[in-house]
């Protein structure tokens, strides 16, 4: 019998600036996780999937695994590992998850994923981004810390294709929107495009409200086989119907498309999940891309084929990502406005989808039949998108 | 009475927490790279099997996996093709204005080379304009050699600047 591999429950806790340890971060998530399914208990749990990326600069701790494990109560007999690829570690986990309970080699994982990054002194988080690209030929240019990077990938996208800093805004008013009344969101305010386009400069054109935070946070799914979460509860079933992960350039050179803007490597993967999960961009009913700059959102909605290429600003600007658009984006408030810590937000995302294809998301899209998750990590140096539905794949 | 810091590291160096490249021939293959820096040439790995140049300079090469490789030129001037700054916030390691720029070397690999702009006033650099190669020195690397004690491994680093009008 094929074993389809399901979501069934998922919980975050509050992110933002904490006062709190790493290992208090995913204790707090992996109980929201659990209070999310009543009936299952953390002896039930046979795999453990921790995403982290920081850990070892942030809070001295490499091997995280195992000391994940132990605080919150687990001891898996399946798989216990700990990954890392930045900001799309909580997806990977979900990916790696489904191929272990479909393969018969795990039953039931939780895909944990948190990072620590407020440290006593604020400089170190940022010296560590050094190691977020290639840090001998790209970190050490200062490309560690994105903002530049993706303020040169909004001037081309300008250039190439005429969109303006207004649609640059109007993601980050959706996005805020969005999160405002989201109890564990960061940035837990209303915004309005007058405001985003009077937000302090970062680097231009991207000023303060196309910039996601840096987040302390954690957040945990649970991730089995249909027929296990047929016994553990009675709400809908959501699959993982096709999963893709593209990996293709570094930061100084040998970029993939013809420009910054132009980003080949997530139409390769989104080309490869869609087919994997039998479904098409207009399928789509909600998605949840990897907003770390309004202009990624942009950019995302254009290469996943919610719209032509060229035209996310103009997709994005007449809102389509908004409730009752073409494709509603980021509808619990993305990494703009809930935060990024970035094992977590792969994770995140898969939640918020899930809730939609359950119908019990807090800005509930109509008929949400099938949804998507995206993650860019690092520099743009890779793509990982997830695509969900409420049939498996036949 | 306390003090900032670390006692037990005072007078260590952790390459941990070091933003600039190991380069010594002790921990790196590519030390050619930073030798030919040293005397301001631009250089990278071409395959002497394929033909094929890569960046940045490897130990096999990424088209046929050989390992025999040799170092080549690259040009040292090129054309800003776009160009961010960052004049408030810019991390610790850097002085404001920080500027990236996507530059045109004119050769492959690098028709698209992402780097750094240096000796430029925020506010002076256009797209167009033309900019060159900048070698600096960086602090060097304490390595630890035995019985013969510390040397001390001298290093440089590279961005690009104006060409002066």
């Amino acid at each position: 019998m094929t074993r389809h591999a399901c979501i069934i429950a998922g919980g975050q806790n509050k992110w933002g600036v904490r006062e709190a340890h790493l290992v208090d971060l995913f204790q707090e998530a992996a109980k929201a996780c659990l209070d999310d399914i009543p009936g299952l208990k953390p002896k039930d749990i046979d795999g453990l999937i921790v995403a982290t990326s920081y850990a070892g600069r942030c809070s001295f701790q490499v091997n995280t695994a195992p000391v994940i494990a132990e605080r919150c109560g687990l001891k898996p007999t399946s798989i216990c590992v700990r990954i890392d690829v930045l900001c799309a570690g909580g997806s990977t986990g979900i990916i790696l998850a489904k191929g272990l309970v479909e393969s018969g080699n795990a039953d039931i994982v939780m895909v944990a994923g948190g990072e620590k990054l407020y440290t006593p002194q604020k400089w170190e988080v940022f010296y560590s981004e050094l190691a977020s690209v290639d840090h001998d030929w790209d970190g050490v240019h200062g490309m560690g810390l994105p903002p530049p990077f993706f303020a040169l990938t909004a001037q081309e996208h300008f250039q190439h294709y005429g969109s303006k800093k207004e649609q640059l805004a109007a993601v980050s008013v959706a996005n805020y929107n969005y999160a405002a009344t989201n109890p564990v969101a960061q940035m837990q305010k209303a915004l309005t495009l007058e405001e985003a386009l009077a937000a302090p400069v970062v680097v231009p054109p991207l000023t303060l409200y196309d910039c996601c935070p840096i987040t302390d946070g954690a957040a945990a799914c649970i991730v089995t086989t249909e027929e296990i979460a047929k016994k553990l509860t009675n709400r809908p079933l959501v699959y993982l119907r096709g999963t893709a992960q593209a990996s293709l350039n570094s930061v100084s050179v040998n970029f993939p498309g013809a420009h910054l803007a132009d980003w080949k490597h997530t139409r390769i993967a989104a080309e490869k999940a869609y087919k994997r999960a039998k479904v098409s961009p207009g399928d789509v009913k909600v998605a949840q891309t990897h907003d770390c700059f309004s202009i990624s959102e942009v950019i995302e909605v254009e290469e996943l084929g919610f719209c032509k290429k060229g035209e996310g600003g103009e997709f994005c600007g007449s809102k389509q990502i908004e409730l009752g658009g073409k494709v509603p984006v980021n509808t619990d408030g993305g990494l703009l406005a809930v935060g990024h810590p970035f094992g977590a937000t792969g994770i995140r995302q898969g939640i918020e989808i899930m809730k939609q294809l359950q119908g019990r998301a807090r800005h509930q899209v109509k008929n949400a039949d099938i949804g998507l998750t995206h993650n860019l990590s690092g520099a743009n140096a890779e793509h990982t998108i997830i695509i969900y539905g409420q049939e498996p794949v036949k | 009475m306390s003090v900032l810091g670390i006692p037990v590291l005072d007078n260590l160096y952790p390459a941990t927490m070091d933003m600039w490249p190991i380069e010594a021939k002790e921990f790196n293959r590519s030390y050619t790279f930073y030798e030919n820096l040293k005397k301001g040439r631009f250089t990278t790995t071409k395959c002497k099997g394929c033909g094929h140049v890569a960046y940045p300079p490897r130990v096999i090469c990424p088209e046929c996996y050989s390992e025999d490789l040799e170092y080549v030129d690259l040009p040292t001037k090129g054309k800003v093709i776009v160009l961010s700054e960052e004049v408030k916030g810019v991390p610790l390691g850097f002085n404001s204005p920080l500027i990236h720029a996507v530059i045109d070397l004119g050769a492959d690999p690098v028709r698209r080379f992402l780097t750094r702009i240096i000796n430029c006033p925020a506010g002076s650099l256009k797209q167009g304009d033309e900019v060159q190669l900048a070698v600096f020195d960086i602090p060097a690397t304490p390595i630890e050699k035995g019985k013969a004690g510390t040397i001390m491994a001298e290093r440089v680093f590279f961005a690009f600047e104006p060409v002066k009008k």
